[in-house]
């Protein structure tokens, strides 16, 4: 520890930079993941964070919620399938939204399902985060990432054209779809819009149905037995329904492969500096392994160096991670991933002590006899 | 007891096919407070029986006896610790660690074996005073002098309190003043300690400073 500690302290400049340099690295991986998970949660949120724990698209529909439609005949087919308990229809549709308190409009997602009484029903927020669910008419729940907005508790925002007007009641948590202001009314007043945006549209059929469980039987054993109904039906649970729509793989795929590349990097910068260290002080290691130190030592002295430099990278790049992820990009609202912090710290931490083992092999090969003549490993 | 004793001590190189004897049925001893100076053109093997009595190289066969320790068939991890606790080095080129001052070049020794901590600071601020080293403890190797930084390097090689010390042509970078200097330095120091030293030298003027002289060549010892 000696050693290790006195070296970092005499070269402040060298290590500084290549704590800076993990740093710059760690913070870019953890933004990055704020961003795709702040991407897809604003994509699909609103599938993922509802009550239904089955959803039933059409096949046509190809597991967009808007473009899935469900016709009578299937719906009956739907809800004589054993195994289903519950079923609710739920419809969803993009409006112009004009908040009161703004003056700007919005591209809104308007999602009915069939709510009762209390505002609970298969389609609904599984939870909210402020005020209520939608009892009355023209009353609904807005994602929480359009709260500033004019989708706030106590605001009101009016669909154009037709000039009906919602009443925010309530706020959940993540349930924003396609990236925009999400609102859930109940179906009543779904249709009510429509009527009045279009008086001739008529009453659209549910978009897809979301399906509970009867007692006893599983999301999956549903799903199976829907599915087996006919070929024009597509169930899905819930979280499959929010990972299976279009573009999610995608974004997940490209995401992954810029993870994939820091997840190299790092070790890559980590392995080589130490290398290049060992290198470099290859005369020091080699003069102190003929006074007595043990390969093991140095070898432990550039292990506990790697771990302090990693450490510190990781501390500063997750400080400058912090505020970061506190904020808004355009429409997205990032938020502090701690599974990511905690994972990458990890992953990172390892990859970085494997890569500096090529420099303890150089360590390790140090011949003491080296010190008479000179000479250092690698020489 | 003799500080060192080697008894037809041979040292051989495999080079491909063939061998070279780098040291051939070499024997030797050094009494209590001795100094023997090791004379040699290049290539003698005068740094290979260096090597050989400090535990940094094991012999091909013969025995090889320091402070009353046999050391022939030490493994490395048993001449690690040997050469931590019982001889002191000083090199021809490298020799102090270049991030640590000249205090921690001594304290480092200590960091190696079992650690003592406040005694070895002081035996290491005892030493650097002795040897007029006591403006410069928190110096840089690279702030030091060439004759300064020898200094500290015999200072590194008694902070073990060894039985023996051994000098690879200490004075080959400095210039003729200092290295009458430093040799002064090393004959007092080891005299006053009691410690027998092996001084490898390829300038007959070291001699001078030296008890005895034996003369090395083609890995044959002469008196």
């Amino acid at each position: 520890m000696f050693l290790a500690l006195r070296e970092i302290g005499r070269a402040k400049a060298r290590f500084g930079l290549l704590v800076s340099a993990i740093a710059l690295l760690v913070f870019l991986i953890l933004f990055q993941q704020s961003l795709q998970n702040g991407l897809l949660t604003s994509f699909t949120g609103a599938v993922k964070n509802q009550s239904a724990p089955v959803l039933v698209y059409s096949v046509d529909g190809q597991r967009v919620l808007q473009a899935s439609v469900i016709t009578p005949d299937l719906e009956q087919r739907v809800r004589s399938t054993e195994g289903v308990g519950e079923v609710g229809a739920i419809r969803q549709g993009t409006f112009t939204g004009a908040p009161l308190t703004e003056s700007e409009n919005f591209d809104t997602s308007v999602i009915g399902y069939d709510a009762g009484a209390d505002g609970e029903g298969l389609g609904a927020p599984a939870s909210l985060s402020e005020g209520r669910l939608p009892t009355r008419a023209f009353e609904g729940v807005a994602s929480a990432a359009d709260a500033r907005n004019g989708y706030g508790v106590g605001d009101v925002v009016r669909i154009v054209p037709g000039d009906a007007e919602i009443s925010i009641v309530g706020i959940a948590q993540e349930a924003q779809l396609n990236v925009g202001p999400t609102i859930f009314v109940s179906n009543e007043t779904y249709l009510e819009l429509v009527a009045a945006v279009n008086p001739d549209a008529g009453v659209p059929p549910p978009n897809v149905l979301g399906v509970a469980p009867a007692v006893g039987v599983t999301d999956a054993q549903v799903v199976e037995a829907i599915n087996g109904q006919s070929l024009e039906l597509d169930a899905l649970t819930r979280s499959d329904a929010a990972a299976k729509t279009p573009g999610v793989a995608q974004v997940q795929q490209s995401f992954a492969i810029i993870f994939l590349l820091y997840a190299l990097v790092v070790p890559c910068v980590t392995g080589l500096f130490f290398l290049i260290v060992t290198f470099q002080k290859a005369g020091a290691l080699t003069l102190l392994r003929a006074i007595g130190a043990s390969a093991r030592s140095l070898v432990w002295s550039l292990l506990l160096q790697a771990v302090i430099i990693l450490g510190a990278g990781l501390a500063l790049g997750i400080l400058l991670y912090l505020p970061v992820s506190q904020t808004r990009l355009g429409g997205l609202e990032l938020q502090f991933e701690e599974g990511a912090v905690i994972g990458w710290s990890i992953a990172l931490l390892a990859l970085g002590l494997v890569s500096s083992l090529f420099a303890a092999r150089r360590v390790l090969k140090i011949d003491p006899m080296e010190a008479t003549t000179g000479r250092g490993v690698g020489q | 007891m003799n500080a060192l004793e080697l008894t037809d001590v041979r040292k051989v190189y495999p080079v491909g096919d063939s061998e070279v004897v780098a040291l051939d049925h070499a024997s030797l001893t050094l009494g209590q407070n001795e100094i023997l100076a090791l004379v040699g053109p290049s290539g003698s093997g005068k740094t290979t029986l260096l090597s050989i009595a400090g535990g940094i190289l094991s012999p091909s066969s013969g025995k090889v006896v320091v402070g009353g320790e046999d050391i022939s068939d030490y493994s490395n991890g048993q001449l690690t610790r040997f050469r931590q606790e019982k001889v002191g080095f000083v090199f021809q080129s490298v020799n102090l660690v270049p991030f640590l001052t000249a205090a921690e070049n001594l304290f480092v020794v200590d960091e190696l074996g079992p650690r003592t901590g406040k005694p070895a600071r002081a035996t290491a601020g005892k030493l650097l005073d002795e040897l007029g080293l006591a403006e410069r403890t928190k110096n840089l190797p690279s702030q030091l002098s060439g004759g300064e930084r020898q200094r500290v390097a015999i200072g590194r090689a008694l902070m073990n309190d060894p039985d023996l010390v051994l000098f690879d042509e200490p004075t080959s970078a400095l210039d003729t003043g200092l290295g009458a200097q430093v040799m002064e330095l090393i004959r007092s120091e080891m005299k006053q300690r009691g410690i027998s030293a092996i001084v490898v030298t390829h300038d007959p003027r070291i001699t001078e400073y030296c008890d005895r002289t034996v003369q090395i060549v083609d890995g044959e010892l002469s008196a």
